[in-house]
């Protein structure tokens, strides 16, 4: 059920992006912000739809899918919390390139594309705001580009572990299924469970249903030098 | 100037600025600032503008020469751009003040008017309308990106090659007296395969099957496009 209270200014400043911006700028966002809840498994928007808006995880996570046209489903990444997607309107693409969808229970702050621009061409401080977020965007498809392009299924299987385990455990866990990992990996469930009994038997990972306890991430590290790998999406 | 990185400097001119069709945006003021702390820079074959990994990158205006951005690890490559003289590169993590995404390696010797991080950080801070050029030059690799992750999920290597061929063919195809178009190679066997994501075998053998198809024509330097319907017709094609 959609809920349209509005956005408290102390929640938008736990949005990176908005972690430097002037009192000031942050009330003007607040006004203009709307906060809406999703029940898990719900779309949030279309690949092809109408693009319109801007939005923040507040609570939760999204995941991005893209579609074939053969209707084959690409996951390309979770979106936790803090993190911004859509906003293609204001790089000039009118239809939504990928859909979004919950995959819990999610929280989402969303700023017109409209009340933006009406922002934008006020504050050159919420540009700024603004190319923080394209900054990280641009990085985050950079290494989706590569993982799809360069990385073997093992590797590629192994960097959605890191990516999406939650650290606050004692052990890092990944809540996910073999099939819901799949299709983040763009391959079939049987190739996800052959991979998983192997790491088992390498005592790298524990498997249980809908639950993976990673024993020893070290061992799962991605095939990249470069140290910036292990951030979030 | 200081001469490092293996290029060598010169003082930037409104001419040079002209050629960079993002800059023609700018108020007459930002331009006059931009000519004043930017500098011409001429660099070889092969060298490093930026690597991945490193802390923000300065800009780069692309006057002449190629360069490739692409992401390394261990022996795979990944080459995600072109970009072609009129373009800018470079700078990518500086709103957030992460490490560089990707690597710029040049491919031809390249002339580009470069801008510090420093500066660049200056002109985005007190210049307007430089911010929203910088905008937009993030927006257009973002759009381009956008584009080839969806080729790389859904399009198997065949289309993928095809892809490549087709937008080297319309960005940069001149139109070849026997008919259709042609293009320098510029890239080796091993770098066509970097920008489609696979063996260097397999891109062989695809160039092979596009040549006895009649489709292009590999010389030592140039690739001829001969038949440009039957490849558009392949790039569309979503195996997956």
């Amino acid at each position: 059920m959609a809920d349209y209270s509005s956005v408290k200014i102390e929640e938008l400043y736990d949005i990176p992006a908005f972690r430097n911006l002037p009192d000031e700028q942050v009330r003007s966002l607040a006004a203009v912000m709307v906060r809406r809840n999703y029940a898990p498994g719900q779309m949030i928007f279309m690949e092809g739809e109408q693009a319109g808006s801007l939005w923040f995880v507040a609570a939760g996570q999204v995941k991005i899918i893209k579609q074939s046209l053969n209707g084959r489903i690409q996951g390309l990444c979770l979106m936790n919390r803090g993190k911004c997607f859509g906003s293609c309107p204001l790089f000039d693409m009118e239809k939504n390139p990928a859909s979004a969808q919950a995959l819990n229970q999610v929280t989402l702050f969303v700023l017109p594309d409209e009340a933006f621009q009406q922002l934008k061409t006020r504050d050159p401080q919420l540009v700024k705001a603004l190319l923080h977020v394209y900054s990280q965007r641009l990085e985050h498809l950079s290494r989706v580009s590569e993982v799809l392009g360069s990385w073997s299924v093992a590797d590629r299987i192994n960097d959605c572990l890191l990516t999406y385990a939650d650290r606050t455990e004692p052990q890092p866990t990944i809540e996910l299924t073999h099939e819901k990992l799949a299709s983040l990996v763009g391959t079939v469930r049987e190739v996800v469970t052959r991979h998983l009994t192997h790491l088992e038997k390498e005592g790298v990972v524990r498997n249980e249903v809908g639950r993976i306890t990673l024993l020893n991430p070290n061992a799962l590290l991605p095939p990249c030098a470069c140290p910036d790998e292990t951030t979030t999406p | 100037m200081v001469n490092e990185a293996n290029g060598s400097y010169m003082m930037v001119t409104a001419d040079s600025l002209s050629t960079i069709q993002l800059f023609k945006a700018l108020s007459p003021r930002t331009h006059r600032c931009l000519a004043e702390k930017a500098v011409l820079a001429v660099y070889p074959t092969g060298v490093d503008l930026y690597r991945q990994g490193d802390p923000p990158s300065g800009l780069f205006a692309l006057q002449s020469g190629r360069v490739k951005l692409y992401r390394r690890s261990k022996e795979k490559c990944q080459i995600l751009a072109l970009p072609l003289p009129g373009d800018c590169l470079g700078a990518e993590s500086l709103p957030t003040g992460g490490l560089s995404p990707y690597s710029a390696t040049t491919l031809t010797p390249v002339k580009a008017v470069t801008l510090p991080a420093d500066v660049l950080q200056t002109l985005l801070d007190e210049h307007a309308d430089f911010q929203e050029v910088f905008l937009r030059l993030i927006t257009d690799r973002l759009k381009q990106f956008v584009t080839l992750v969806h080729d790389l999920a859904f399009r198997d290597v065949t289309s993928r090659l095809a892809t490549v061929l087709l937008a080297r063919a319309e960005l940069e195809g001149r139109p070849h007296e026997a008919g259709g178009v042609y293009f320098d190679r510029l890239l080796s066997q091993q770098e066509y395969a970097d920008m489609v994501g696979t063996a260097r075998e397999v891109v062989y053998r695809t160039f092979k099957k596009f040549e006895d198809d009649g489709l292009v024509r590999l010389t030592r330097d140039t690739i001829y496009i001969l038949d440009l319907d039957t490849l558009r017709v392949i790039a569309l094609q979503e195996a997956r």
